[in-house]
C-alpha cells in the first residue's frame, strides 16, 4: 500500500517538474522569440520605414499682365495643377470661377526650392487670349507677375508602386483619428495590442450572421500584419501577428503605432499606383491637406479601410456614403462628435476631386533625366528617399509638341498611303525638341510617335544626316571671308572623292549662274553651298563642326556642305541655340534642382555659358536664316499662321529618308525631325514633312512668341548694295538696290561694277 | 515765246541739260538710303525695331529686383536661380545680365562673370548711366584676373 503511495507520488512529482519545466522552456522560448521579434520591429522602424517614391516637376508657370496665352492649353493646365471650377468667386484653395473675360483663382500654396508662398485670391483680366491684367481679389492690387507652382510630372516608384505623403500625428484632426478608431479598433487606447473584447464581440457577430462579418483585430495587429507578414491565413501566422502586435505595444507609444498605421493603411487605387496613408488619400478624395478635412469626409476616409475598392467614392458613391453614415452614428454613440456634427455628416453629400490616372506625361524626357540623374543617386535612392526633382519641362509645350508630332505624322500618311503601311514598330518616325535658347532649357521632348512601341528616344540617341540643316555651320565659317552680298558660283561642278567623281545637285533647278550669299542659303541652294565650302577649306568646316561640339565624326569631304555626316538631334537643336544666343553655346539642361524631403536642397544645376562664336557673327546668321523663312525654302510658314519673326532652316537628305526644320526665334528653338528608324524614304522635304508640325506647335504658343527680334551688335552695319553685284549701289544707277547687313571689317569698299 | 513754252513746256532746256551733264566724269556714290520708299528690298533690320515696351520686360525685372535682393543677402546660389528665370522671361533684360555677372563674381566664378558683363555690355549699349556701371563691373573682373 505504501508501496503504491509513494509510486503515485513520484508520478505526480515528475509531472509537476516536467511541466513546471516544460512551462518555463515555453516561456522562455517565448521570451527569446519576442526578443527576436523585437529585434526584427526596431530594425525595420528604425531605419526608413516606407519608401518614398521621388518625384518629378515640371518648371513653374509665369503670368504676366500683357501675355498671350493659348486659352486651351491653359485651363489644361490649371486642370492638371488641381483647380477645379465652381459657379461662384473662389473661396478656398483651388477653386476656379470663370466670369464672362475674367477668371478667378484661389492659387494653392507654392513651394519650391528656395522660394515659399502662401496661395491668395486673384482675377485675371483677359483682352482676347491676352492677359491685361492680374488683380489680387483681397487687396485690389495690380500685380506684374504670378507664378503657377510647378506641375507632377512622374514619380519614381520601386516595385510596389505606392503613393504616400507622410503625415505626422500631431497634423492628424481629432475627428479624422475618432473615425479611424471607430471603424477600426475604438478601445485601440484601452487594451495592449490584443483585445479580448474585441475577439468575443467578433466571435459572437460572425457566429450569429454564419458568415465572416466582423474582425477581431485590433489596429496594432493589423499593423504588424501590414507590416511585416504576408496576407496568407494560417495559425502559425496568426500566432506571429499576436506575438508582435504584444510586443510593438510593449516597445512603442501609442500614439507611434497610431501615426505608423494611418501612414501605412492601403486606402485605394488610383490607375496602377496604390494609395497608402491618409496623408495621400485625403489629397487622392478630397483634394487637400490632412488639416483642412472635414467630419464627413474624415469618416468617408475611414470608411475605405475596410475595403477600399468597395467603398471608394469613385466606384459607388452611394455604397462610400451608406458607410460613411454609420460610421459617424457610431462616432455619435461613442460621444466623440456632437448631434449638430453627425447632422451635418448625414445631410453632406460625397463629392470626390476627381483624379486622372497617372501615367508619365513626358516619358522621354524623363528618360532623358533619369540617364543624367545615377550619376548622384540609385535607382533604389529614387523610389524611396522621396526627393523632389524640378526640372525645365513646361508642360504645356510638351503637350503641345506630341500633340503636334502625332498630327503631322497622320497627315502624312493621309497624303501618301504608302507611308502608313509599316507595323507599328517600324511605322514613321519623327522627334522634337524645343529649348530656351538663351538658357538651354529644355522645354519639351518628344523622342518618338508612341513610347509604349518604342523607348527609342530619337532626340537624344538617333544618328541621322542632317541635310541643308547643316549648311548654316558652312556658311557661318564663310563669314570670315565672304559677306551675305557675296556671289556664289551656281554651276554644276564635279568633285573627285577617294577616286570617285561626285557632282552635287540642285533639288529644284536654278537658271541663274551665281546667287548672293544670303539667296544661296535662303534657297539651301547645293551647288553654291558646295562651291563656297570649297573655297572656304572643308577642314574648317569640320574645325567648326567641333566648335559646336557636334560629337559624331565628320570628315573633311565636300558632301560635309550639304550635311551628309550624321548627328544627334539635340547636339544640332544646341549648336542653333549659338545663333539665338548671341554666340553663347548654353548647355542643354533637364534638371534644375534636386531637394530631399525635408526640402534642403541636395543638387542645383546653374546656367554655364561659353562664348563660341563673336555676337556679329551669331547675328548675321540669325538674318541669314531669318530670309530662309521669308523668301526661301520655308516662305510657307507665312500660310500657316506664323506671322512673327522667325530664323529657319530646312534639311532633306538623299531619297529623303530625313526631313527637318529648325526654327528660333530669341525666345524660342524647337527641332523636328521626321523619318524611319530604317531609313526608308518619307518622300517629301523638310518643308512638306516637318516644317507644318513646327508651324502647328509654334501656332499653340503664344506664350512663347511675342513676336520680338535680336538686338543689332554694335559691330553690325547696314549698307544699300546692289542686288545683282552684291557690291555698294550706285546711286540711281543700280535697278535693285538693296539693304544688307556686314560685319564691322568686311563692309564691302567696291562700288557696283555692273552699274558704274 | 509764251505760245512756245505753254505747247512744249520746258523739256528741250531740261533735256539739253541733261545731255551734257553726262559727258562729264560720273563720281559713284553709295546711296545713303533707299531711292524712294520701296525701290530698295529690305531685311528684317529694317522692318522691325522693337518700339512699345514690352510687358515681358517689366515681369522680368521683377525677378531681377528680387535676384539683385538676394545677392545682397548673400544668397548668390538662389540668387542665381531667380536671374536665370528672368532671362527666360525676357532675354532682352540687360540689367539681368550684369546682376548674373555679379552673382558669379560673388562665387568667386571669373571666367563666369566675365561672359555674363560682356552680354550686359551689348544690351546695355543704350542706357550711359548702366554702361557706365557695366565698364566699372568689367574693371572689377579684370583686377580678379590678373
Amino acid at each position: 500500500m505504501e508501496r503504491q503511495k509513494s509510486s503515485k507520488s513520484f508520478i505526480i512529482r515528475h509531472l509537476v517538474r516536467i511541466i513546471v519545466w516544460g512551462s518555463v522552456a515555453f516561456i522562455l522560448m517565448i521570451t527569446l522569440y519576442a526578443w527576436h521579434l523585437s529585434a526584427v520591429i526596431d530594425k525595420r522602424f528604425s531605419a526608413r520605414r516606407w519608401s518614398i517614391p521621388s518625384r518629378v516637376y515640371s518648371d513653374s508657370t509665369i503670368l504676366y499682365p500683357g501675355q498671350s496665352l493659348n486659352p486651351k492649353s491653359f485651363r489644361e493646365k490649371l486642370g492638371r495643377l488641381g483647380y477645379r471650377g465652381f459657379p461662384h468667386a473662389p473661396m478656398k484653395k483651388g477653386d476656379m470661377y470663370e466670369n464672362g473675360s475674367a477668371l478667378e483663382l484661389y492659387l494653392y500654396d507654392l513651394s519650391m526650392p528656395s522660394k515659399q508662398r502662401k496661395g491668395f485670391p486673384l482675377r485675371f483680366n483677359f483682352q482676347g487670349n491676352r492677359i491685361a491684367s492680374i488683380v489680387h481679389r483681397d487687396t485690389g492690387e495690380q500685380l506684374p507677375l504670378v507664378e503657377l507652382e510647378p506641375e507632377e510630372i512622374m514619380f519614381f516608384f520601386g516595385r510596389d508602386r505606392e503613393q504616400r505623403r507622410l503625415v505626422s500625428i500631431n497634423e492628424v484632426p481629432l475627428h479624422l483619428k475618432y473615425a479611424v478608431l471607430t471603424a477600426e479598433d475604438s478601445r485601440f487606447y484601452r487594451h495592449h495590442g490584443i483585445d479580448p473584447r474585441g475577439i468575443l464581440r467578433a466571435l459572437y457577430t460572425n457566429i450569429r450572421h454564419g458568415a465572416i462579418r466582423q474582425g477581431g483585430s485590433t489596429l496594432t495587429q493589423q499593423l504588424a500584419k501590414n507590416y511585416f507578414l504576408t496576407p496568407e491565413r494560417t495559425v502559425r501566422r496568426k500566432v506571429k501577428e499576436f506575438l508582435m502586435a504584444l510586443t510593438m505595444e510593449v516597445m512603442y507609444d501609442k500614439d507611434v503605432i497610431f501615426e505608423i498605421y494611418l501612414n501605412e493603411i492601403y486606402l485605394g487605387q488610383k490607375g496602377s499606383i496604390a494609395v497608402h496613408g491618409i496623408g495621400e488619400a485625403s489629397h487622392f478624395y478630397f483634394g487637400k491637406e490632412v488639416q483642412k478635412l472635414t467630419v464627413a469626409e474624415s469618416a468617408a476616409i475611414a470608411g475605405l479601410i475596410k475595403g477600399p475598392n468597395h467603398y471608394s467614392p469613385y466606384i459607388d458613391p452611394e455604397r462610400c456614403r451608406n458607410r460613411r453614415d454609420s460610421i459617424s452614428q457610431d462616432m455619435y454613440r461613442n460621444g466623440w462628435i456632437t448631434k449638430e456634427e453627425l447632422e451635418e455628416v448625414l445631410e453632406a453629400s460625397v463629392n470626390p476631386v476627381g483624379y486622372s490616372a497617372y501615367r508619365n506625361k513626358a516619358p522621354y524626357f524623363i528618360d532623358y533625366l533619369s540617364g543624367q540623374l545615377p550619376v548622384f543617386y540609385s535607382a533604389e535612392d529614387l523610389a524611396s528617399r522621396g526627393l523632389s526633382i524640378y526640372t525645365t519641362l513646361d508642360t504645356q509645350v510638351q503637350m503641345a509638341a506630341e500633340r503636334a508630332l502625332k498630327r503631322g505624322l497622320a497627315r502624312l500618311e493621309r497624303a501618301n498611303p504608302t507611308l502608313g503601311n509599316s507595323p507599328p514598330d517600324k511605322q514613321l518616325q519623327g522627334a522634337i525638341i524645343v529649348m530656351h535658347p538663351k538658357t538651354g532649357y529644355i522645354l519639351a521632348m518628344v523622342g518618338g510617335r508612341d513610347y509604349s512601341v518604342s523607348q527609342f528616344n530619337r532626340s537624344t540617341q538617333a544618328r541621322r544626316q542632317p541635310g541643308s540643316a547643316f549648311k548654316p555651320f558652312v556658311y557661318l565659317t564663310g563669314l570670315d571671308e565672304f559677306t551675305p552680298s557675296s556671289l556664289l558660283s551656281n554651276e554644276p561642278k564635279s568633285y573627285e572623292i577617294d577616286g570617285t567623281i561626285w557632282q552635287p545637285q540642285n533639288i529644284n533647278p536654278v537658271a541663274e549662274n551665281g546667287l548672293r550669299l544670303r539667296t544661296a542659303l535662303a534657297r539651301s541652294d547645293n551647288l553654291a553651298t558646295v562651291d563656297l565650302a570649297m573655297k572656304i577649306g572643308l577642314k574648317r568646316i569640320v574645325n567648326t563642326a567641333l566648335m559646336f561640339r557636334f560629337s559624331t565624326p565628320m570628315k573633311a569631304q565636300p558632301s560635309l556642305a550639304l550635311g551628309a555626316f550624321e548627328v544627334i538631334p539635340l547636339e544640332l537643336a544646341r549648336a542653333y541655340c549659338t545663333f539665338a544666343a548671341d554666340g553663347v553655346q548654353p548647355y542643354p539642361v533637364s534638371m534644375k534642382t534636386v531637394v530631399d524631403e525635408n526640402g534642403r536642397i541636395l543638387e542645383r544645376r546653374h546656367l554655364k555659358i561659353e562664348r563660341i562664336i563673336p555676337p556679329e557673327k551669331a547675328y548675321m546668321m540669325s538674318s541669314l536664316l531669318r530670309s530662309v523663312v521669308e523668301e526661301g525654302t520655308a516662305r510657307s510658314l507665312k500660310w500657316r499662321n506664323i506671322t512673327f519673326p522667325v530664323a529657319g532652316k530646312t534639311g532633306t537628305t538623299n531619297n529623303y529618308r530625313d526631313a527637318w526644320f529648325v526654327g528660333y526665334t530669341p525666345d524660342i528653338i524647337a527641332l523636328v525631325w521626321v523619318g524611319f528608324d530604317d531609313g526608308s524614304s518619307v518622300f517629301a522635304q523638310g518643308s512638306v514633312a516637318a516644317l507644318p508640325i513646327w508651324a502647328e506647335l509654334m501656332s499653340a504658343l503664344p506664350q512663347y512668341t511675342p513676336g520680338s527680334w535680336f538686338r543689332k551688335p554694335s559691330g553690325v552695319v547696314m549698307r544699300i548694295v546692289c542686288s545683282q553685284s552684291g557690291q555698294l549701289a550706285v546711286k540711281n544707277r543700280c535697278p535693285e538696290p538693296m539693304e544688307e547687313i556686314f560685319l564691322h571689317m568686311h563692309v564691302p569698299g567696291e562700288y557696283c561694277r555692273f552699274h558704274k | 515765246m509764251i505760245y512756245f513754252r505753254q505747247r512744249i513746256g520746258w523739256f528741250p532746256l531740261v533735256w539739253i541739260c541733261m545731255s551734257l551733264s553726262g559727258c562729264a566724269t560720273v563720281m559713284p556714290a553709295p546711296a545713303p538710303r533707299p531711292l524712294d520708299g520701296s525701290a530698295a528690298v529690305k531685311t528684317e533690320e529694317s522692318i522691325s525695331t522693337e518700339t512699345k515696351p514690352d510687358p515681358r520686360a517689366t515681369a522680368s525685372l521683377q525677378f531681377t529686383e528680387q535676384g539683385r535682393i538676394l545677392l545682397e543677402r548673400g544668397r548668390p546660389d538662389d540668387a542665381i536661380a531667380i536671374l536665370e528665370q528672368a532671362l527666360s522671361i525676357y532675354p532682352n533684360n540687360g540689367q539681368n545680365y550684369y546682376y548674373l555677372a555679379e552673382a558669379w563674381l560673388t562665387k568667386g566664378d571669373i571666367l563666369q562673370a566675365d561672359e555674363w558683363n560682356r552680354l550686359a555690355k551689348t544690351y546695355l549699349l543704350d542706357d550711359p548711366d548702366w554702361t557706365k556701371r557695366v565698364r566699372e563691373q568689367r574693371v572689377r573682373i579684370r583686377k580678379f584676373i590678373k
